[in-house]
């Protein structure tokens, strides 16, 4: 009886560690069927993981097998009492200062990413000098007001601002920074496929960098409760080229100012257009 | 009574157990009852009744997520019969929030404070009953007006609806959400209360913990049952005025016009504009200052119980006693400045950040030392697999898995990606059900003889844990996969977005686990049903076990002991040659000759040696 | 007592079977306080009528004269499923229905040959993979291979289940903007059976087009709870307008025949006519009622559908939308300053409700004001929309622009005046280019730095 129960410890373990084997070919892994990170940081994040991941993995084969064997041994123990021993200061003192080494590795290893990301003095000089857009999470959608073409972001909105609603396009490339903030509740500004996140807090405007490195439609949504319509909160990001971002930066140039008469150049291709005239 | 020498540790215990009376009629004796055993035991069917509630919410969650906007049995027809039972999304948000706060607050907190502490600390440490009898039945009489001020917020406007987190601004102004209005303030009024609650039992704890130990009984003699409960109590009392002041600001923001969270100038639902002046982040560090040492709170009392029970079913002393204390003790350290992990991605300072993330990875070092020393306890040792065996190794198992997802979200850059994911979720569900939850149980097969009289089930408690394991990971551990998918958290309808639609039969899966990890559950209420009064009846100490408890009567009458409890050492005296049996008792001083037998059941320690 | 497996393993299941309520529960359109306020020998016939031309939110029914595009689908019996006697249930396999829309329960099913040809079946249950349909037994039909049916309502129902996913808890189920969520929203949502939409790019009296309504879905309306749905394709949201308008359509023949009958057989009207000043006997108005109904009654029905259909085929005619004059004049200083004069001067009257700095905070808003829907004052001091709501004028200094932010918005909004509100339509009164000062007037209000 024992027997069956170690083997039902040791069945679990196995499906486990089974099921994240196969994982990144049945598309549980990372999202778009397990696509590199579309952004420089982002691929330092996933090595990142991955290296967790490693370490984790050979501590969770490791410590089940050693338990499911030490309840074998035990469930097999036919001695008339159990070993009688209260501990072991060397075995204490080994897997303390290991494990312990271990996690300091990491903490450090990590600390330069992290840096990068967030530390304001090190965000790239290109992309603070010329902030993007100004992003505004609001129940329930997301706002972006860009700067007329060929001029700078202004804090205050201006009236030649350019505004667009649940869909980001950002030139592939080159850095970018976007101005975060929230028109009433907190919100968090998340694209999964560059692995980008930060909370938009009401009452603060955060910078936030990220240099997205393959062109496409990213999927944008909100990572932190705003209420019920927060799974709602879809947006596409739409990573193009140079050139196709200043085009489209002229179109909605165009059709922002558009008093009703005469034609706006039609765009090109975009799956999510805002709904042009007749 | 006669004289008693005086102990190692110059302590006499306190009351004699002659002179107290019993309590009256049976109001006094079973309802407003001061004795720590029927405190106990009513913490344990008032958890047990709300663990039914959090269950419910958590499967009409999972419903949602796997047939999402499809009718949903039962609640549907009655609330929603006008939308063909498809629920709303603002009950959605109302459906985890108040699963998360029943669990927390009123399943977890008290069944390990209120139903184990209350009866194990005076039992195990050789008290008649705690220091603040009345205080403490106080503490269980608090959990009712909490559950009546939950209960009341669900009848306005559909329920709390921020999250149990409760973040500002969602949850401080009334026009940012619906549950935000008299729901959200009647959600604070039930956790200041069960704060009370909490606080009141936590006193009383420390308070017994150290004044009222047997003589012989010093600190570390402890069982380590105690040890995880006393430093529990020190969580509490140290960590929950932060957020009962939190709490209060929450509530004068509502009701009295403050604006401590929230800035001015914000036009929400068409409202008129804020006054502010607040900062919404103030909050998040005020609640999780709290809430970080309360999933410790959450987790070192079954630490401690887990490490009684395998010592005592592998027949084996507990590996590595004083470590496991300074482990424990490290974990609750360390626990009070670790809180900004949970802030990563907040706007709070990068920088600070950091200082959290070094403290954070190094909180899972004692972890992992308590886990190796309880391997190293069952290596070499004589296994019976019990009910409690069984869910004892579960919760190795599934704290291991819990622990080392923790290290993906201590490293900040990963957690900015997994914050708010289902990443997070499958963590801290495997911290709370894989393990606190499997130690409960198995602490409640293994106590149960001791609390009534009688045994449980064997049969129903091994099918109950097969189930409930089987489910529990089927549930959980797919939690992994989704986070990695970029699934957020608290989605009423992720297949809206195109990168998560093929994720839909994972959900499906998961939820027919959940429904049968849910229906389990019936085992376990049969099964202690029954037993009360029809199970076998269960002599003193049916476990053979050594800490002090087991030499009391079960149950043990009014004044526990029927004689004066003295202590001779360490609390996990197993695989020892006693006469013909393998254990020392903490309250027997030394070991028989081999071919001595001993006197079962009636044994009593002789006071005069 | 003790406990053998198999009794668990009884326990269990029954717990499992026992769960009620998995079935959907049936769902009605609602009807409107009028017709619920009809006599009930009067509501039934609207009630009839209604049903017979729309049916119910899941048991759509295809009723040709309406500008809906309902998206019928042909196919061909396959093969049917031989069945018991007794069994209720008619299976068959089809052909021509596998690259529509795949969700058809409830839909009506036309046979165009065969012994039921001209007969309507209902689709009890569709399976997309194996191509199966479920219909119920009835004696006038026996499917044979080879037959053919048309499916009606595909589109339709397209439309209702992604409007049930993402509009309904507010709008409600029959577009009454009385769902779940609704009662926490300011300014609530719209309630469709109005026919009447705020935000439109068409003439005065028209309709909304097509076009408006996409507008609407897909960008939101800034400052409400109305969210940007540029989640959705394109095709989704035509799905999701020809829903809508369908939904309005229903809801306007809905008024226009409580219109006709509520003034002679209101249940009010009823109890005063049945009074002692009236006179009549209850046997004398039925009488009168169901001569109504035979004679006059189909009439009306008709006249009401044809008139809805029209009004909404004509709104999506090119001509229906505005269109300036003259292009935008040039936003210089003067132009804003000649706005401003004309902003505040009697011709327009802008700062009675505006105020006179535009913050929305006119003298208008402390008045009594009356409804012209039943003559009677308004309980509170303020402006109102038609649907009944407490409206205050827009504060302009906000640059918040629920019709949309484009100079071309504005000018319709002024052109044409805010539909369902007190907001006048100065397309007649004002000239092109004195619109276009007012817009740029009105558009500068945000950047002047009186925020």
């Amino acid at each position: 009886m024992g027997k069956g129960w170690c083997l039902f410890f040791l069945f679990w373990p196995v499906a486990a560690v089974a099921s994240c084997a196969m994982a990144p070919f049945v598309n549980w892994s990372f999202p778009y069927n397990n696509a590199q990170a579309a952004s420089n940081l982002g691929i330092r994040i996933d090595g990142l993981f991955y290296l967790i991941l490693v370490i984790t993995a050979l501590v969770f084969i490791g410590t089940q097998a050693i338990l499911v064997y030490a309840l074998w041994r035990s469930a097999n123990n036919r001695d008339k009492r159990a070993m009688q021993i209260h501990g072991n200061h060397k075995l204490e003192l080994i897997w303390t200062i290991i494990p312990g080494l271990i996690l300091l590795f990491l903490s450090i290893y990590q600390m330069n990413i992290w840096a990068d990301f967030r530390i304001q003095k090190y965000f790239p000089e290109a992309a603070v000098k010329a902030p993007l857009a100004e992003v505004t999470g609001r129940q329930f959608e997301w706002r972006f007001r860009y700067p007329a073409i060929g001029k700078k972001l202004q804090q205050k909105p201006q009236s030649d601002d350019l505004h667009s609603v649940n869909e980001l396009h950002v030139p592939f490339g080159k850095p970018v920074l976007i101005q975060l903030r929230s028109d009433d509740v907190q919100h968090s500004f998340f694209l999964p496929a560059l692995r980008v996140k930060q909370d938009a807090l009401p009452g603060l405007q955060i910078p936030v960098w990220f240099e997205a490195n393959k062109p496409g439609i990213y999927d944008l949504v909100c990572a932190e409760l705003c209420g019920w319509g927060h799974y709602k909160m879809k947006a596409h990001v739409i990573v193009e080229s140079e050139s196709d971002y200043q085009k489209y930066l002229k179109n909605l140039t165009q059709q922002q100012f558009y008093d009703g008469l005469g034609k706006i150049a039609s765009q090109e291709a975009s799956v999510e257009s805002e709904a042009t005239e007749k | 009574m006669s004289v008693l020498n005086p102990s190692p540790t110059g302590l006499q215990p306190i009351l004699n157990p002659q002179v107290h009376h019993g309590p009256g009629n049976f109001i006094t004796k079973y309802i407003f009852s001061t004795d720590h055993k029927i405190i106990a035991i009513q913490f344990l069917f008032t958890t047990l009744l709300m663990m039914i509630v959090g269950g419910a919410l958590a499967l009409a969650v999972r419903w949602q997520l796997a047939f999402p906007w499809e009718s949903m049995p039962i609640i549907g027809p009655w609330l929603f019969a006008a939308e063909g039972g498809q629920i709303s999304p603002e009950f959605y948000t109302m459906l985890f929030t108040m699963h998360a706060t029943v669990m927390i607050f009123l399943v977890i907190i008290p069944i390990l404070a209120g139903t184990f502490g209350n009866f194990l600390i005076p039992l195990m440490i050789g008290a008649d009953d705690m220091a603040f009898p009345k205080l403490n039945m106080l503490s269980y009489w608090f959990m009712w007006p909490a559950i009546a001020c939950f209960g009341l917020s669900f009848t306005f406007a559909g329920g709390p609806a921020a999250g149990w987190t409760s973040y500002p601004i969602l949850a401080d102004l009334a026009q940012a959400a619906p549950g935000s209005g008299t729901a959200q303030t009647f959600w604070l009024f039930g956790v200041t209360f069960i704060g009370f609650s909490s606080m009141m039992g936590s006193i009383n704890y420390m308070t017994t913990i150290i004044n009222m130990r047997a003589p012989g009984m010093t600190f570390f003699r402890l069982p380590m049952t105690i040890w995880g409960l006393f430093i529990t109590a020190i969580l509490q009392a140290f960590a929950l005025p932060v957020l009962t002041a939190g709490g209060f600001m929450q509530v004068s923001d509502r009701l009295l016009g403050t604006c401590f969270f929230y800035p001015s100038g914000l036009v929400i639902n068409n409202a008129a504009a804020t006054v502010g002046g607040g900062q919404a982040l103030l909050w998040q560090h005020l609640f999780w200052f709290y809430s970080h040492p309360a999933v410790y709170i959450m987790l070192l009392p079954v630490m401690g119980m887990v490490s009684d029970m395998l010592s005592c079913m592998c027949r084996k002393p507990l590996f590595g006693y004083k470590p496991m204390v300074i482990s424990m003790s490290a974990i609750a350290s360390l626990g009070f400045i670790v809180w900004g992990h949970h802030m990563y991605t907040s706007g709070m300072n990068p920088a600070v950040g950091m200082a959290f993330m070094v403290a954070t990875m190094l909180i899972a070092l004692p972890s992992a030392v308590k886990t190796f020393n309880w391997t190293a306890t069952i290596w070499g040792g004589k296994v019976q697999f019990n009910t409690v065996t069984l869910n004892c190794i579960a919760f190795l198992s599934m704290f291991v898995v819990g622990g080392l997802s923790g290290i993906f979200m201590a490293a900040v850059p990963v957690d900015v990606y997994f914050h708010d994911t289902y990443f997070i979720v499958a963590h801290f569900h495997y911290v709370l059900f894989g393990a606190t939850l499997f130690g409960v149980f198995a602490a409640i097969q293994f106590w149960f003889p001791k609390m009534f009289g009688r045994m449980m089930n064997e049969k129903l408690g091994k099918t109950h844990f097969v189930l409930t394991f089987i489910g529990a990971n089927g549930t959980f551990f797919p939690m992994h996969f989704l986070g990695m998918q970029g699934m957020p958290r608290r989605y009423a309808d992720p297949y809206l977005h195109g990168y998560l639609e093929h994720l839909v039969p994972m959900n499906q899966f998961m939820t027919v686990c959940a429904i049968v990890m849910g229906f389990a559950q019936i085992l376990l209420f049969i099964n202690i049903f029954y037993s009360m009064f029809f199970g076998p009846k269960a002599g003193r100490n049916p476990w053979n076990a050594t800490t002090l408890e087991w030499a009391a009567p079960s149950p043990p009458g009014h004044g526990n002991f029927d004689f004066i409890p003295m202590i001779y050492h360490g609390p996990n005296e197993y695989a020892v040659e006693n006469g013909d049996k393998d254990f020392l008792m903490q309250n027997e001083k030394e070991c028989l000759p081999p071919d001595k037998k001993h006197d079962s059941d009636t044994e009593k320690t002789e006071s005069s040696d | 007592m003790r406990f053998g497996l198999s009794r668990l393993i009884l326990l269990l299941l029954v717990s499992l079977i026992s769960l009620p309520g998995c079935e959907q529960p049936p769902v009605q359109f609602v009807f409107s306080k009028k017709t619920n306020e009809l006599m009930p020998e009067a509501a039934k016939p609207v009630k009839e009528a209604l049903l017979k031309q729309f049916g119910n939110p899941f048991a759509l029914n295809q009723f040709e004269d309406l500008p809906t595009d309902f998206g019928d689908i042909q196919g061909t019996v396959k093969s049917v499923e031989t069945t018991e006697k007794d069994q209720p249930l008619i299976h068959f396999q089809v052909t021509g229905l596998e690259n529509t829309y795949h969700k058809l329960q409830g839909l009506p099913l036309e046979w165009t040959s065969g012994k039921g040809q001209g007969q309507v079946s209902r689709i009890k249950s569709y399976d997309y993979e194996t191509s199966t349909v479920t219909i119920e037994k009835s004696a006038e039909i026996a499917p044979q291979p080879g037959e053919t049916f048309l499916v009606e309502c595909v589109r339709l129902q397209q439309g209702r289940d992604l409007y049930n996913r993402h509009c309904m808890h507010c709008h409600g189920m029959s577009g009454e903007g009385t769902g779940p969520t609704s009662r926490y929203l300011n300014p609530p949502p719209r309630d469709f059976r109005l026919g009447i939409y705020k935000y439109t790019s068409t003439k005065q009296t028209s309709k909304a087009q097509e076009a408006d309504l996409s507008r609407t879905v897909k960008d939101g309306i800034a400052g409400t709870y109305m969210p940007s749905f540029k989640l959705l394709t394109d095709d989704e949201v035509s799905a999701i307008v020809n829903y809508v308008v369908w939904l309005s359509i229903r809801g306007e023949i809905e008024k226009k025949l409580d219109d006709e009958l509520f003034l002679d057989y209101s249940k009010e009207q009823l109890s005063e006519r049945t009074s002692e000043q009236g006179g009549e006997t209850k046997e004398e108005v039925l009488e009168e009622l169901k001569e109504f109904m035979e004679l006059d009654f189909p009439d009306t029905l008709e006249f009401a559908t044809s008139s809805v259909a029209e009004a909404w085929e004509e709104a999506n005619l090119e001509d229906a939308i505005v269109i300036p004059e003259t292009p935008r004049v040039p936003d210089t200083p003067e132009s804003r300053e000649r706005g401003r004069k004309l902003y505040l001067s009697d011709k327009t009257k802008c700062a009675t409700c505006h105020g006179p700095q535009g913050r929305g905070n006119g003298t208008a808003t402390h008045d009594f004001w009356t409804n012209p829907a039943t003559n009677q004052k308004y309980p509170n001091r303020g402006l109102h929309d038609i649907w009944g709501n407490q409206l205050s004028p827009r504060d302009l200094h906000r640059g918040i622009y629920r019709g949309g932010r484009r100079p071309i918005d504005s000018y319709r909004r002024l052109f044409a005046g805010i539909k369902g509100t007190p907001m006048p339509a100065f397309g007649g009164s004002l000239s092109s280019q004195e619109l276009w000062d007012l817009v740029n007037y009105v558009m500068s209000l945000p950047y002047d730095g009186n925020r």
